[in-house]
């Protein structure tokens, strides 16, 4: 971050990173899970909970919330009995003994590859030369194995791990993903509506309205990866990515059938590695879906009764979403970059609203929101003295607009739009225009429920290039991404 | 002056003989299906294949193919022509019923569409032919519908047995279907009595 603090000496280092930053969200593979393991729990296929892995649809939806168990009547379904960790007799001798539990009758573990190829737009000569050179076709480097591991102990207890084991490619993140537990259903303690109430805590991804470590895409949300920095406009440096895990607890709910939901998240705004200050951060989401199925039996169910078969319902549903920290700077660095003052506080938040929109084949999504950090000046005087000034704020707004179609169920048509606008950025040589945006037209095909070929075209901003010559020309790094994806 | 009791009574008396007559015609045939290649030899479909110049009434019986904990119960089962079967979903969770052919005939393709659990739907098969029945959201499950064109069919045990019931004497050619097996063919005679045809059933 700090590299891009002198305007414009270290422009061709700016550039340079703003190239690997786009190189990375382009070639990032998808980090997102679906889970065999409770195929072979409950004997059924990927479809059921999914109409593209690993998008949820609205069974999975609710196999999800109810804590990774079926909506109803679950114990008929499932065909490997788990393992009782007591009889179910002893919560009557409770707190005389430990509470009856039970784990999984078979360890639940599942496993994802993915592996893309690459075919990037030729860089112009002198790029070639300025810049780490990127080859017009690059096989299978962003291979990713991951690990998963999900289900329930007992009745109100469930878990989710995925560890990317990455070898090399960047495609996950590589590590631990997500790792929690949660308690379903805490709100029966306070007479509260079913599922009104849960905690979970551990690692993981928020209440985002569009998952990015579960979304079907070849390559994330540009606005998730955003990060504020103010480069050689002020002090501002905030690692915080809202798409990142977070190490949070969150309380959350989904009354209403499920079509309402809140969540509540207290985190420590450094996405997956370790407190980086000592205040913690907060996160809030709402979101209401507008059930538009007609039909009452059909609205109430958990799918839609189609004339060819249970679908997704007919649905809009929109929410916001609120993200307030409190970053702090000059702390942590020896030597911290500005010796001569103390740690200072630098708010921020993070703010949006989204839109679902789901007819039959068609998924329609769109989220806008705005990022802004208060920031700082630092003049140093005579015999180094260093003193703090306000400065403009860093902000940015930008969001996303795409659609998918099932023309078959096993082929699916991806469009997608993704726009940032960060006056910073710009200032400090990130793009040739002051918004970077992206159209990402794609497909998905499902070889098999659990198989599937995608490809993902993006056509995407300019980038402000230096060439040997001391010339800043523009090139769009685009790229096609195609590869295979599996989970067993 | 006969009352209409009397005429009743009659009536009665006749059709008793006459259906005793026929039942003493009527013989039985039963054995035993072995497997050559095949998992099991359970839920293997045998019936009389179809008899020239003969039709059969449909029959008023409504069998019913239920869809319970996410499989097709049963997994096999045979019907004669003209027969309605009653599709029951027994699962809170939804489920659709559909084949896309009738023994590969597409034109006679079929959705039923969804409903909810406890309720029925019910649909006549009067093609002869096997009915794959599948869901569109649960592709792990599937069943099977055998439209006998003769009301004589029998579904085999765990250990290949069948019995078919009440056939009338005469020549006929036995027939077997089953889920991953070639289809065997065997001319029988059928007389007064039980006639024991062991059948087998290769890959």
């Amino acid at each position: 971050m700090d590299t891009c603090t002198t305007f414009p000496v270290k422009l061709l280092i700016c550039v340079t990173s703003a190239v690997a930053v786009l190189a990375a969200l382009l070639l990032v593979a998808p980090s997102g899970k679906a889970i065999p393991a409770f195929s072979r729990k409950y004997g059924t296929s990927c479809t059921t909970c999914h109409s593209n892995y690993p998008e949820l649809n609205d069974f999975g939806e609710a196999f999800k919330k109810n804590g990774f168990k079926f909506p109803k009547d679950d114990e008929t379904f499932v065909k490997q009995d788990p393992v009782l960790l007591g009889s179910k007799a002893q919560k009557e001798a409770f707190p005389g003994a430990v509470y009856p539990g039970e784990i999984p009758g078979t360890v639940p573990i599942a496993f994802r590859y993915s592996g893309t190829f690459a075919v990037n737009a030729s860089q112009p000569s002198g790029v070639n030369q300025t810049n780490s050179y990127v080859p017009r076709t690059d096989l299978f480097e962003p291979n990713t194995f991951t690990i998963i591991s999900a289900g329930s102990f007992g009745s109100n207890l469930s878990f989710w791990i995925d560890d990317d084991i990455s070898t090399g490619g960047s495609g996950a993140n590589g590590g631990l993903g997500d790792g929690y537990l949660k308690y379903n259903d805490l709100g029966r303690f306070f007479h509260l509506p079913t599922n009104s109430l849960n905690v979970r805590f551990g690692q993981f991804e928020l209440d985002l309205p569009f998952t990015q470590a579960r979304s079907i895409y070849l390559s994330d949300y540009d606005v998730y990866d955003q990060i504020n920095v103010a480069g050689a406009a002020g002090t501002t440096s905030n690692p915080f990515v809202l798409g990142a895990p977070q190490r949070a607890i969150e309380f959350g709910g989904y009354p209403n059938n499920g079509n309402f939901t809140w969540s509540v998240a207290i985190t420590n705004g450094a996405n997956d590695g370790p407190a980086l200050r000592g205040n913690k951060d907060v996160y809030l989401r709402a979101s209401y879906k507008f059930n538009l199925e007609r039909d009452p039996e059909s609205r109430h169910a958990i799918q839609a009764a189609g004339p060819t078969g249970p679908r997704d319902h007919t649905s809009i549903r929109v929410g916001g979403f609120y993200y307030y920290g409190r970053n702090v700077q000059n702390i942590g660095a020896t030597p911290p970059p500005y010796p001569g003052l103390g740690s200072f506080s630098e708010p921020f938040y993070r703010s949006g609203g989204d839109l679902r929109f789901k007819y039959r084949k068609l998924e329609v999504f769109a989220l806008g929101m705005v990022g802004h950090d208060n920031n700082h000046t630092v003049a140093t005087g005579e015999g180094g003295t260093q003193t703090l000034f306000k400065a403009p704020a860093v902000t940015y707004t930008g969001g996303f607009v795409g659609t998918n179609y099932w023309f078959y169920p096993w082929l699916i048509g991806t469009m997608r739009y993704d726009f940032v606008n960060s006056p910073t950025d710009f200032f400090n040589g990130m793009s040739k225009d002051r918004t970077r945006n992206r159209f990402s037209p794609g497909f998905q095909i499902l070889v098999r429920a659990n198989i599937k070929i995608v490809g993902e075209y993006s056509y995407t901003w300019q980038l402000p290039i230096t060439d040997v010559r001391g010339n800043t020309t523009f090139y769009r790094p685009n790229t096609f991404l195609t590869g295979i994806d599996y989970v067993f | 002056m006969c009352s209409v009791r009397t005429v009743v009574r009659g009536a009665a008396f006749a059709g008793a003989i006459l259906f005793a007559a026929g039942a003493s015609l009527a013989g039985d045939i039963k054995g035993k299906v072995s497997v050559q290649g095949l998992k099991s030899a359970e839920n293997i479909a045998v019936y009389i294949d179809a008899i020239p110049d003969k039709k059969f009434d449909a029959p008023v019986a409504k069998p019913v193919m239920d869809q319970s904990k996410m499989t097709f119960t049963p997994h096999v089962m045979v019907v004669q022509a003209g027969t309605t079967v009653e599709f029951l979903n027994s699962d809170p969770v939804g489920h659709n019923v559909y084949w896309p052919s009738i023994s590969g005939n597409k034109k006679l393709s079929h959705n039923l569409g969804t409903w909810p659990k406890g309720e029925r739907k019910p649909f006549q098969f009067n093609d002869p032919g096997v009915v794959s029945l599948l869901c569109n959201v649960h592709p792990e499950m599937n069943g099977y519908i055998v439209v006998s064109p003769t009301p004589y069919f029998a579904v085999t045990d765990k250990s290949g047995n069948y019995e078919i019931k009440n056939a009338p004497p005469g020549k006929y050619t036995l027939k077997t279907w089953s889920e991953d097996g070639k289809v065997t063919m065997q001319a029988v005679e059928v007389a007064a009595g039980a006639v024991t045809v062991d059948l087998v059933v290769k890959k």
